[in-house]
This record gives structure tokens, C-alpha cells and sequence, in this order.
């Protein structure tokens, strides 16, 4: 609120003297309440357009008399979040006032600068307030906040390694080999969402096989971000309601709003949660037999395993590998407060988090500085800061083609194998396999480190302001910058090192990563009020963001004694990967509200960018809107329980750049015993490359009945993305296997259905279930070259393939007769149930999440197979004749064997808090304290699935593309369970 | 009051302004050197840097090509615990075919196929533009020359897996591709590839432009790296049988009849710089298990003589047999002894033997006495068998089936004399393939 709450209160007062002036008045009555149930005193009771009011007494209690029914009050206190109600009879008035940083829920981005009340909005916004996203239970990281709570999203977690890694994509497949990740936006700052690799391949030659694909599974850089700073986030998820974002918005826009402070009192809350994790689901062993033992592995073997089951030595390696109980820590301090000109948020987060695996884990720390400052009415500056330590040790694992990661180590081993080290601390080698898992385990780190600094700040100035119209200037400006480093440390005493084993002696991967981003825009805002309740709000803006980014990677190999200093080495290989792009832009739009009845927007966002063919050529996304809120018109009966009736259409443009490299056929730089060379990369650029162009339509209705106890929307899009750059295969012949093309067009077609409920709400007892339905399908629709595979490990396994007329996702195997469809990476359908029970001073809270269909390729059943240590080995049932046993059958078996129905059922979050209320610690250190939560929570605590390795939810190949689950021995996914202190003073 | 502020703040309006409205800056490739860049002015440190590309991508997937040639030519097997298709595939196992997307033949053929191109983008840079700045004629002559002769080497082994299913020749216009020829035109192609590039080096005065690396030690000058091209002519001419022309290469090749000189010729380097590759066809004898081993077929052992030394300049015996997929031998591959050892292009031993072979029939003392250079070389006694064409060219395919060990001669060579029936079948079901299929994306 402004300065002159008091006059006001004083002119309020004023009029409450005079009621005799009001002819044929109704009087309402009604409560304030705050969040907790606790009365508000002295809130702003105003009649909407009159400048009728008062205030509530010390009670929240208020009377307050209008002319005529309905009519819409408007409360508004220091502190909270304005709300409107409309009354519609003379009920009793029951009003909860949220706190200001976790009310937002009302409005929904519709400009670049501004934002519209979500009952106007015509898109589908899906928004989530601090509650929902760190409420239930802190998240490990912020993209694994997602999961569940909207539809239209999927998240998909790429291994259980700590420190994030995951994919999300929103609607369904919107680039086959560009991005398909969400544009990030926090505070007006785009953020850098980056994998960057480590440089693991020199060991694990993973893409040896001629996968160029990165298979090193790196954190994707959102995950630096603290969810505990997160006041709301908006997901714009297409075209229709990103368009404003232009080229890069077509994979969606997930805009975060951080906490702020709010004048008043200063507040303090600390939080403490301290818990462990563990796997969700580990295979087991094979159940071995002498016979079983003699036939798989000769007799040699069957000898050792008879004195080491004697002798009681049998290991199971895997729960000694990925058995441990990671501790988890995460404390957080903030304050808030500040005056009528300026206010803070200071907070600062450290998480520590050990992993299921020995010498794995996260750490992070997080400071955060949010300042407001309003030296006059007319002018606001805001500026957010945000400094970010993150260290994660994420061992050695996924697909490797030289029998190094742990998990390629582990398929290897057999209970009877004797792989620790002796009591000076020598591990033996192996004796089937290049490498000893414990060995690996113990010496190889493989590290990321990231310094990260975001700063944004904003500048709103009030040019000119009158009854009927006013005009804003906004200038914004944000940075993103971090340096990134990266160590992967092969000690030369690990087994697969060894000289005499063919080792390199010794490797040393170090990359350095500095990415700086910045963006700068400006955007005048001119609001128009007729006499006639048509309102026009005008925008007009300049925007340019600017990228730049820059690996350096040195690979040391033949290590001095234990140096691990990359100039202490035999041999030295330099990697640098620079990325540079500048883009520039306008956008317009025009708002048109009458009445809240008809909201209609019509935009464009011209943009150009040095990643075009033609850098200066300027590429126009439009959008249009139309919302009609039918409960507005007059012939609505105000009495009836139905009271929101909105139909809205929603039509968008965005684009999607080519990938980097994608306009040059380059050379790539060797050398032959010393002598440099460049020789053809293999992959034929095009300069003449357009960005892939999404246009989507949505349209859906929103429906509300009972005061808002029962909410209903439902939204039903058609996307389709022409100008499809495709990575395309060439007859090798040419000197090139593969050139970049605009060649094809796909189209997802999907349903979203949000019903969020209120069953109970009395004075003890609140009851809000939400359930969300997602359903996409996808089809190349049209496709000017061959059609051809994609994202696996070839067809003789199961592999994604590029056709025309067929999902996007859709997986081939290769027979005899052919190439056959054996499964689809789509999910059928997903669903989640959200349920928040609260029964005084008591909280429980659920996220289920479902997910049914969409298949997987899994090769780490094959991998077992091959060393006949799968735990179901000796089982039946893969062999439709029933003659083979399963591992027997497997590794010859058609790719259909192969393919598995990635189906689960999570509860991937659940909460059980008490809080207790000021009342009852009025004796506590003088009563400043004014609630204690304390409880009990989880992630990923029930899983339900019938898949067969470790968790459905995998990608070897990393979130960038669409192909995610491809299952190559990850790191197995854990579950959390945490205690959760919370102290507000 | 307020109107300060508003100056302040258009100030900082106009600013931003400033930087927003100004232009997008183009950007070239940052990471890499683009093919564009060297259409015009090229110069001879472009040249070298283009150059010293070919003899990068001339090694690159050579292992994948001398797999291929030594498994189905039954010199050696194999192993691969993360690849089945070496014993099955490859080994026609129970009815296994050669299939025609899979690494064995995409992966070699793409690799040659690049190297062509690299070499035919040279050819391009120099015809496009006037480099009389820069290079004399003669060095451009001898450049043609040089990267004429690679070309057709990369051809021939194209063409020496896929055979009879022919190869594509003209290769120039990636946008316009020439058609598949059939193994005769394909040959007579690439022979006056090299004859081409044979009257380019003629005019190429006395120096390349660019240096070399050590495996071309002696014919790192135009005059004698034509000898090399008229060693490659020869091997070409008798794969047409075409003996009097083979007879005629040969006498202007490096061709030596002296046992000492076996090893004269250009070779492939191999170093541990991280820019560069190892020798793929190294395995240490340490540690050697079935997940990654070359074992000698077993026959390469039992079939030869008495005190051929070339057995222990080729294989190791193991302490105890490796085996893998029903195949089993207690000798490895141990043809290079580090994993930067040389790999022969084209050396002295194979001009004796093609000299031998070339004689047969016109002058068979000739090639018993070529066939006693080597015999003598591997402490073998003197030739004492029957001179007949039959006799001499049994003895000629056994010399060079020893002499010419693991570098992907013994396959080409019994198709060439139709002995492809005469290769040991160590599985009942097995087949010997006589071709690759040409690869899928060719779109054939």
C-alpha cells in the first residue's frame, strides 16, 4: 500500500458518518481472515468504482452497506495481497487475504510488462505458488518441482545421480533434433539452462560406436536455482501464449517470480530439514546355483562359488555399490520486511546431500538479495540478486563402450568375485571385466563445480497518470553469469588405467566453462479507460538478449605419480566450443477489456538473430487472443451456484533456432604424427537454415461453481511446427553422413483438464483436491527425406524413427520382413492427484502422479543378460514359446524384447506438518515468535511400476531431445524422506 | 524533485534504447574452420593444414577395414564383448547375412568416402581460383598429382570390400552424385585416377608444397611419390589381370628385388597426441581376454612351414586358448607391437610378390626367383616345386598370405583366383562372403 493509507482510512471515515445519504442500501457483513485463520484488524473495505468503504476492527469483523446487489468489495491491507469479492446476497462475507509474495495466483502474464487476473486470461497458464512448490516437501531441485502439479508438462528425471539432470517439455514433442527445453526466466532475467559435459567419453568411449550424442549425463544448469527464493511460477506452455517471447519461446516459458519483502514488521523464518535417501528399487542377484554357476561361467567359477558360499563370502555387489543411505541437509534463513520506500528479502540456502553411492553427492549454497525501492508514487526500482555455489559428485556411470562405469563394472560381477581391497588398500582387478566397480567408486571423481551470479532489476516509472488514462515506462535489464568447471580425475592406479592393461595411465578431464547472458528491454505501457467500459492497454517494447558462451576442455592423459594438474601429464588434448549469439527485437500489443466481459489481445514480436541465415532479416510471431466470461453478461443468474462460465481462444506463433553449428560445413582439426590436418566434420551445414516455426491454437473453458469450492478447465490445443530442421542422412558417398535441413512439419494435438476442488471447508477442517489430465499425440505430418532412425542404439535393439505420417516417438525394430513399430516413447496419458487435508493446526498433503504407457528401450536387461548376471535370468516369460529361460532368450530375441511399457504410479511428494499457532508460544522468548511448523515428509516414497530395471524414468542420452528413455545402466533413482523444522519470528 | 528524476530516467531510457535498436552482428562458424573460407585465397599454409587432413582421414575406421578383410578372409577371428556381429556376421554364422547398415561396411566406406572429399574440396580450391600468388604451376601440378593418386587408393578400397556391388566414381558434386559402375569400370577408373595424377607429378617439379608426414620418408617429393603411384597402378593392374601393365607399373614403382628393402614404401603414422589416433589393429598381449582380442585362425598356424620366421614377426602364443562364441585359438594377432607402430600403404614386399605374379605366365624363372627373395627373408629354403602356372600361383597366394599378413590382402585375394571355397569354415554353418552389400543410405 501507499503513503496515503492513512488519509484514506481518515476519508473513510468520513463517509461512514453519513450513511443517511444511501437510499435503498443492503448491508453486508463479514470476516477477514488471514492465511493461518487468524482475524486481520484494519483492512480496507471498498466498494469497487465508488468511493464507498471502511475498515475491519481489531476483530476483522466489518459491516459495510452498497446500493444494490451484486456488488464487488475490494479488500486490501499493508501487507497482503488486494482480493476482490462479489457479494451476491447478504451472506455472510468470509474473506482469507493471502500474504503478498504467495498471492499471485490471480494474474497470469499476458505482456512482456504486464500481467491480466487469470478469470480474463484466454491461455491455459498453469501457475504454482510457493506452497506448491516447496510446501509438501523441499524439492531436490527446481525443474523437480514440476512434476505432476499442472498438466501439459513432462518431466523426466535422466538418472537418480544427484544434482538434477532432468528434461521438461511441455506439450508434447516440439523439436525433433533442436531444443526442446523451456526458456527460463527469472525476475525478467533469461537464465542459462546448459548440459555441459565432462569430458567422460575419452574413458568410457560411449559414443565410440559412432553415437555422437553426449551420454556424459550432466546437470542441466536450472537445477542451480534455490526453489526455497520462489514466490510463483507461471508455465506459458506453446506458441499461443509465449508468442510474445519470439524465437526462442516455441518449447514453452517457464517465467519465476522470486520472493519479496513487504513493508512492516521485519520477518524471519529459518528452516531446517535433515533426512537421508536410498534407492528406489534395486534388481537383486541371480539366483545361483552350482549347475547354473558351471553352465555360465565353467568350472573354475563354479569352484569359486562353492568355497565363497561355504565360506559365506558371497557378495551382493550391487546393494554394496548402491545400497548406502545418501544424509540429506537443507537449511534455510530469510528475512523480509523493510518501509513504505524501500523493502528487502534476504535469504540465504545450503544444501548438502550425499548420494546413494559412496562419494557422490550435492552441495549448494544460495544467497539471494531482493531490493524494492520507491523514492516516489511515480517511480519503482527493483533489483534481484541471487549468488549460487554448487559442487555435485555424480559418479561414473551410463553407457560406456570399454567396460569402465560402474554399471557396466557391475553387470560383470558375480557374488563370488573378490573385488575389495586388501588391508593396505589395493584393490585387486577384476577378474572378468576391465574395471573393479569399487575401485572406480572410490578413486574416480567426477565434479562439477558452478559459481553463479543473476541479477536483474527493473525500473517502472509513472510517466503521466489521470482518471482516464496513464502511461508506464519499464526498463529492464538482467545478467546471468557462471563459470563452470568440471573434473574428471582417473587416478592411473584404477585397473582399466594401468599401462599394462592397455590403460591411458592416468586421465584428466578438466573444462572451464564462463557463460554470460544478459538481456536488456524497454516497454512503454499506456492504460485507457472509456466512459463506455471498453478499456485499452497499449504496449510497445525493444528487446535484445545476448549469449555467450565458452568451454574450455583439457583432456590429460598419462598422469605424473598422483598429479592430477592437467600440465603433469604425458599427453595433452585441448577442446574449445565457443557459442555467440545476439538477438534484437520489438513486440506490440493491444488489449481490449470490456466490461470483463469480452477480453480480447491481439500482439506481434518481430525478431531477428545472428543464429539466422540472414542476421537482420526480422521473423514475426503473432498472437491473438479472445476471452468471452459469459457469468459477466447480464442474462447470468447472479444467484446460482454456477458462477464462472469463461470461453477462450487462443492463437500464437514462436520460433525455435537452428542448433549453433548448424549453418556451416566446417572443418574439424586433426593431426597425423604431428602434423596438423583438417578434415571434413561429416556433417553438411545449411546457411540458408530457417528457425522452426510453431503455430499453435488453444481454446478451452474455465467453469467455477460454489464461491470457487469447485474449479473446472479444460483446454484442447492443435501445435504444429513447420519448417522441422532435421538432421537428415546423406548418401555417405557425398564425403557426408548427415546435412541440416528444413524438411517436414509435425503436429501434436493434445487435451488438458485442471478440476480443482474444495469437498470440506469448515472451521477445522479444509480439504483441496486437485487432479490434472494430460493427453498429447504427435505425427509427422509431412517429410521431404527419407525417413530415418534416430536416438538409440540401432534397429536390431530398438530405435526412435523419423516418418512421415507416424508419431514423433514412435520406436522400430528390425525383422526379417523389416522395419516394424514396436512400441511409442508417448505417454498414453498422465495424471496427477493432488490432495491438501488440513484439520486445525494439522497439514497432509499428497502429489500422486501417473503416468500410463509411453515405452522404453531398456538395454540394461541386455547388458545383464550378456553377463548372465541378470537377477531374473533363470526366470521364464520373455520367450513366448516358453522354451528359454529369460537371459538365454534375451540377447538373440527380436528388439521387441527390448521395448518395455514405461507405466508408474508415484507418490512423488507427501507432507504431515503441525504448526504451532503464536497463541501457544506466547511464553517463548517473550511470544516474538510467531509460528513453529514442524513435520514429516517425502519424495518418491511409493512407486509403483512393472518395468524391469531401475526406474522408468531414465534417459542415457540426456533431456536435450525429445528421445528420453533409453535405459543404459544409470545411476538407479532414489527416494527421499526428510524432518522439516520451520520457525517464523 | 520529480523532474530530476524523470531527466535520470530518460537518460537511462535512451541508453537502452541505444543498445537495443542497433544492428544483429553476423557470426562465422567460432569453433571451426569452414569449407568457404577457402574458396578464395587459399593459402600454402591452408594448403598444408587441407593436406595434412588427408593423411588424418585416410586412417580414420582402417581397423573396421582390416577386420573386415582378415575375419572373412579367415586370417584371424574377432572378439568383442560388446560386439556380436565380429563372430556372427561377419563369420556367416547359421545364416547370418552381411547386412547393409551396420558399422563393418558404413563405417569404412563413409571414412573413405570423407577422405575423397577432402581431397576433391582441394582439387576444387585450387581449379576455382587464380593462386599464381602463391604457388608455382608445377606445385600445384604436383599437388593434383599427389591428391589424385589418394583419391584413387580410397576408391580401391571402397571398392575391394564391396566388389562386384560396384562403387560410386565420380563423387565430385555432393549435390550430384555419379552412378554405381560396376567392379570393371570402377577399375579401369581408378587406374586412370591414378594415370592422371602420374602425368600431374610428371609436371611436378622437384617439391610439394606441403611437408609430410614420416611414413613418407623417401617419396616426399613428386618425382619419387610418382613411384608410389605407379606401386598403387600395379596393384590395381592385377587386380584386372592385366599382367604386362602391372609389369610396366612395376618398373616405374619403387620396386626393389632385394630382401633387405621388404619394408620400403609409404606408411600410415599413428601417435598418442590427443589430436591424433593410436594404431587400431594394437592389442596388448597382457591382459588379453575374449572382450577384446584378434586370435589367429588356427589353419595360419597348422599351414605353414617349417621355421617361417614370419609367424614370429606376426603372432604370440597365449598361456591358454581364448575363446568366444564357439571359436577358439591359442595364437593372437601381434602384427604391430605398440599402438603407434606404422601401418603399410603400400610397401617392397607386395611389388616382389605382384612382380612374381605378374611372371607367371610370361616368365615363370622370374617369379620363382621373386618368390626366394621372400622365402629367404622368413629363413625359408629356396622354391623346389613344380613351375607350372597352377603350382607357382599356389605358391605365390601361400607367400603372400604370410608375407602380406592382417593388412587385408588374403580375402581379396583368394576372390580374385576364385578360391573363396578354399578358406577354412570353422563352424559347420558358417559362410565366406565374397561382398559387402553397399550401404543402405546410398539409397540404391
Amino acid at each position: 500500500m501507499k503513503q496515503n493509507n492513512f488519509s484514506h482510512r481518515y476519508l473513510l471515515f468520513l463517509f461512514l458518518l453519513f450513511p443517511f445519504f444511501a437510499f435503498s442500501q443492503t448491508t453486508l457483513t463479514g470476516t477477514v481472515n488471514n492465511e493461518n485463520g487468524e482475524t486481520v484488524p484494519f483492512v480496507n473495505v471498498i466498494e469497487k468504482g465508488t468511493s464507498n468503504g471502511t475498515t475491519t476492527d481489531v476483530d476483522g469483523n466489518f459491516t459495510i452497506e452498497v446500493d444494490e446487489l451484486p456488488a464487488i468489495l475490494v479488500f486490501s491491507s499493508l501487507g497482503f495481497e488486494t482480493q476482490e469479492f462479489r457479494a451476491i446476497n447478504r451472506r455472510p462475507i468470509e474473506v482469507t487475504l493471502g500474504e503478498s509474495a504467495q498471492a499471485l495466483e490471480e494474474v497470469v502474464i499476458t505482456g512482456l510488462a504486464t500481467s491480466i487476473k487469470r478469470s480474463n486470461s484466454a491461455n491455459a497458464v498453469a501457475s504454482l505458488s510457493a506452497e506448491e512448490i516447496t510446501g509438501t516437501t523441499p524439492p531436490p531441485t527446481l525443474d523437480g518441482a514440476l512434476y505432476g502439479k499442472f498438466p501439459g508438462a513432462i518431466v523426466n528425471a535422466n538418472s537418480g545421480a544427484p544434482g538434477g539432470g532432468l528434461s521438461v517439455k511441455l506439450r508434447g514433442a516440439t523439436s525433433i533434433q533442436g531444443n526442446t527445453q523451456p526458456l527460463y526466466i527469472i525476475d525478467g532475467v533469461y537464465v542459462d539452462n546448459s548440459s555441459i559435459p565432462a569430458g567422460l567419453n575419452t574413458v568410457s568411449a560411449a559414443s565410440a560406436g559412432g553415437s555422437s550424442s553426449n551420454q556424459d549425463n550432466p546437470t542441466n544448469r536450472i537445477a542451480d536455482i534455490n526453489p526455497e527464493d520462489i514466490a510463483n511460477i507461471e508455465i506459458l506452455k506453446g506458441a499461443s501464449a509465449a508468442a510474445i517471447y519470439g524465437s526462442r519461446a516455441a518449447a514453452g516459458v517457464v517465467i519465476i517470480t522470486t520472493k519479496r519483502g513487504k513493508a512492516g514488521e521485519t520477518k524471519f523464518r529459518f528452516s531446517q530439514s535433515v533426512g537421508w535417501n536410498e534407492a528406489i528399487n534395486l534388481l537383486g542377484v541371480r539366483d545361483y546355483t552350482e549347475q547354473r554357476v558351471l553352465d555360465s561361467f565353467g568350472e573354475a567359477d563354479r569352484a569359486a562359488f562353492v568355497a565363497a558360499r561355504n565360506a559365506g563370502r558371497l557378495v551382493d555387489y550391487e546393494e554394496e555399490v548402491y545400497g548406502e543411505n545418501g544424509i540429506i541437509s537443507i537449511s534455510n534463513f530469510s528475512m523480509s520486511g523493510g518501509s513504505e520506500k524501500t523493502k528487502f528479502f534476504a535469504g540465504v540456502t545450503h544444501n548438502n546431500e550425499d548420494g546413494i553411492v559412496k562419494n557422490t553427492g550435492y552441495e549448494k549454497t544460495s544467497l539471494r538479495l531482493n531490493l524494492d525501492h520507491s523514492p516516489e508514487d511515480f517511480l519503482k526500482f527493483t533489483l534481484s540478486s541471487n549468488y549460487i555455489y554448487s559442487s555435485s559428485d555424480r559418479g561414473f556411470f551410463n553407457n560406456d563402450n570399454s567396460g569402465t562405469t560402474i554399471g557396466i563394472a557391475l553387470t560383470a560381477t558375480r557374488p563370488w568375485d573378490q573385488l575389495f581391497p586388501n588391508e593396505n588398500g589395493i584393490y585387486p582387478d577384476h577378474p572378468n571385466n576391465s574395471s573393479n566397480p569399487l575401485q572406480t567408486r572410490d578413486l574416480v571423481t567426477n565434479r562439477e563445480t558452478v559459481n553463479r551470479l543473476i541479477m536483474g532489476g527493473t525500473v517502472n516509472l509513472d510517466i503521466y497518470k489521470a482518471d482516464n488514462s496513464n502511461l508506464e515506462l519499464i526498463l529492464r535489464g538482467g545478467l546471468d553469469f557462471y563459470g563452470q568447471q568440471t573434473r574428471a580425475i582417473f587416478p592411473k592406479e584404477l585397473q582399466f588405467q594401468k599401462l599394462s592393461n592397455g590403460g591411458l595411465n592416468g586421465v584428466s578431464a578438466q573444462g572451464d566453462t564462463q557463460n554470460k547472458n544478459y538481456n536488456l528491454s524497454a516497454f512503454l505501457v499506456h492504460n485507457y479507460f472509456t466512459d463506455s467500459d471498453i478499456n485499452f492497454r497499449t504496449q510497445f517494447g525493444l528487446t535484445r538478449e545476448n549469449f555467450n558462451q565458452n568451454t574450455q576442455l583439457i583432456t590429460a592423459t598419462g598422469l605424473v605419480a598422483s598429479e592430477s594438474n592437467v600440465d603433469q601429464a604425458a599427453n595433452t588434448g585441448v577442446n574449445q566450443a565457443r557459442l555467440l549469439q545476439e538477438d534484437s527485437g520489438f513486440f506490440a500489443q493491444e488489449e481490449i477489456n470490456f466490461k470483463d466481459m469480452f477480453i480480447a489481445t491481439v500482439g506481434i514480436r518481430g525478431d531477428k538473430s545472428s543464429n539466422n541465415g540472414d542476421a537482420n532479416e526480422l521473423f514475426y510471431y503473432p498472437k491473438a487472443s479472445l476471452a468471452v466470461n459469459l457469468n459477466e453478461f447480464d442474462f447470468w443468474d447472479e444467484g446460482s451456484a454456477w458462477n464462472q462460465f469463461k470461453l477462450r481462444a487462443a492463437y500464437g506463433e514462436a520460433g525455435n533456432f537452428p542448433p549453433f553449428s548448424a549453418l556451416f560445413t566446417s572443418y574439424n582439426a586433426f593431426s597425423t604424427d604431428g602434423i596438423l590436418g583438417i578434415s571434413l566434420i561429416g556433417v553438411r551445414g545449411d546457411a540458408d537454415l530457417k528457425s522452426e516455426r510453431q503455430k499453435e491454437l488453444e481454446f478451452g473453458t474455465d467453469i467455477g461453481f460454489f464461491n470457487g469450492r469447485v474449479n473446472l478447465s479444460a483446454t484442447y490445443y492443435i501445435k504444429t511446427i513447420d519448417d522441422l530442421i532435421l538432421q537428415a542422412n546423406l548418401e555417405p558417398s557425398s564425403g557426408y553422413t548427415t546435412g541440416f535441413r528444413n524438411a517436414g512439419s509435425l503436429e501434436n494435438k493434445g487435451i488438458e483438464i485442471g478440476l480443482n476442488t474444495t469437498p470440506i471447508l469448515t472451521d477445522d477442517i479444509q480439504w483441496n483436491l486437485g487432479v490434472n489430465f494430460f493427453k498429447n499425440t504427435s505425427e509427422i505430418t509431412e517429410l521431404t527425406v527419407a525417413p530415418f532412425n534416430v536416438g538409440a542404439f540401432g534397429a536390431s535393439l530398438g530405435t526412435f524413427r523419423i516418418e512421415e505420417g507416424k508419431s514423433a516417438t514412435q520406436i522400430v525394430g528390425s525383422y526379417p520382413e523389416g522395419l516394424r513399430v514396436i512400441g511409442n516413447a508417448e505417454p498414453d496419458f498422465q495424471m496427477g492427484f493432488n490432495s491438501d487435508l488440513r484439520y486445525k493446526d494439522f497439514q497432509f498433503t499428497m502429489l500422486w502422479q501417473w503416468k500410463n504407457g509411453g515405452d522404453n528401450v531398456n538395454l540394461t536387461t541386455l547388458l545383464t543378460d550378456l553377463n548372465r548376471t541378470s537377477h531374473d535370468y533363470d526366470e521364464f516369460g520373455a520367450d513366448p514359446s516358453g522354451e528359454l529361460p529369460n537371459g538365454q532368450y534375451r540377447p538373440g530375441a527380436p528388439p521387441e524384447v527390448h521395448v518395455e511399457d514405461a507405466s508408474y504410479v508415484r507418490l512423488r511428494e507427501v507432507g504431515l506438518y503441525y504448526t504451532l499457532q503464536k497463541k501457544k508460544l506466547a511464553g517463548i522468548l517473550g511470544g516474538s515468535i510467531d509460528s513453529i511448523k514442524f513435520g514429516v515428509s517425502g519424495t518418491n516414497v511409493l512407486n509403483f511400476f512393472d518395468y524391469n530395471s531401475y526406474d522408468p524414468e531414465v534417459s542415457n542420452f540426456g533431456g536435450g531431445s525429445i528421445f528420453t528413455g533409453v535405459d543404459v545402466l544409470p545411476f538407479p533413482s532414489s527416494k527421499r524422506f526428510l524432518f522439516n523444522v520451520s520457525v517464523n519470528f | 524533485m520529480m523532474k530530476k528524476y524523470i531527466y535520470k530516467i530518460l537518460f537511462l531510457a535512451s541508453t537502452v534504447g541505444t543498445l537495443v535498436s542497433c544492428e544483429v552482428q553476423e557470426f562465422n562458424d567460432l569453433n571451426n574452420a569452414e569449407v568457404d573460407a577457402f574458396e578464395e585465397n587459399l593459402t600454402r599454409g591452408d594448403l598444408q593444414d587441407l593436406v595434412g587432413g588427408i593423411l588424418y582421414s585416410s586412417r580414420v575406421r582402417l581397423g573396421t577395414y582390416y577386420d573386415d578383410c582378415g575375419v572373412i578372409g579367415r586370417e584371424y577371428y574377432r572378439f568383442s564383448g560388446s560386439e556380436p556381429r565380429f563372430t556372427g556376421d561377419l563369420l556367416g554364422r547359421e545364416g547370418l547375412t552381411l547386412d547393409n547398415n551396420t558399422f563393418y561396411i558404413t563405417g569404412p566406406w563413409g571414412a573413405r568416402y570423407r577422405s575423397v572429399k577432402n581431397a576433391n574440396l582441394i582439387l576444387g580450391f585450387i581449379d576455382g581460383q587464380d593462386l599464381s600468388a602463391q604457388f608455382t604451376g608445377a606445385e600445384l601440378s604436383a599437388t593434383k598429382g599427389f591428391l589424385k593418386t589418394f583419391i584413387a587408393y580410397e576408391l580401391l578400397l571402397n571398392l575391394n570390400l564391396t566388389d562386384d556391388n560396384g562403387i560410386r566414381l565420380d563423387v565430385d558434386d555432393e549435390n550430384d552424385l555419379g552412378p554405381f559402375v560396376s567392379k570393371s569400370a570402377a577399375l579401369s577408373g581408378i587406374r586412370s585416377i591414378l594415370e592422371e595424377g602420374a602425368n600431374d607429378l610428371s609436371n611436378g617439379g622437384g617439391e610439394f608444397p606441403f611437408i609430410l608426414s614420416t611414413g613418407f620418408n623417401g617419396f616426399n617429393d613428386p618425382g619419387s611419390f610418382l613411384q608410389v603411384n605407379n606401386a598403387i597402378s600395379a596393384r590395381v593392374a592385377a587386380y584386372q589381370e592385366d599382367y604386362s601393365a602391372v609389369l610396366s607399373f612395376l618398373d616405374d614403382s619403387f620396386l626393389t628385388l632385394d630382401a633387405s628393402a621388404l619394408n620400403t614404401g609409404i606408411f600410415h603414422n599413428f601417435s598418442l597426441d590427443q589430436t591424433d589416433i593410436v594404431n587400431p589393429l594394437f592389442l596388448a598381449i597382457e591382459g588379453l581376454t575374449a572382450a577384446n582380442a584378434r586370435i589367429v585362425q588356427p589353419d595360419f598356424i597348422t599351414d605353414a612351414e617349417a621355421g617361417d620366421q614370419r609367424l614370429d614377426d606376426n603372432v604370440v602364443e597365449l598361456p591358454e586358448p581364448i575363446m568366444q562364441d564357439d571359436l577358439s585359438g591359442n595364437f593372437a594377432v601381434f602384427r604391430y607391437k605398440t599402438n603407434v607402430d606404422d601401418i603399410p600403404i603400400i610397401r617392397n614386399e607386395e611389388l616382389i610378390l605382384l612382380y612374381a605374379e605378374a611372371n607367371i605366365n610370361s616368365n615363370p624363372g622370374e617369379t620363382v626367383n621373386a618368390l626366394n627373395i621372400i622365402r629367404g627373408s622368413a629363413g625359408l629354403d629356396p622354391y623346389t616345386g613344380p613351375t607350372d602356372p597352377a603350382s607357382l600361383t599356389d605358391e605365390m597366394l601361400t607367400q603372400r598370405r604370410y608375407s602380406l599378413y592382417a593388412e587385408g590382402h588374403r580375402w581379396i585375394d583368394m576372390r580374385r583366383f576364385d578360391r573363396l571355397d578354399e578358406l577354412p569354415i570353422d563352424r559347420p554353418e558358417d559362410d565366406v562372403f565374397s561382398k559387402f552389400p553397399i550401404p543402405l543410405t546410398e539409397n540404391q
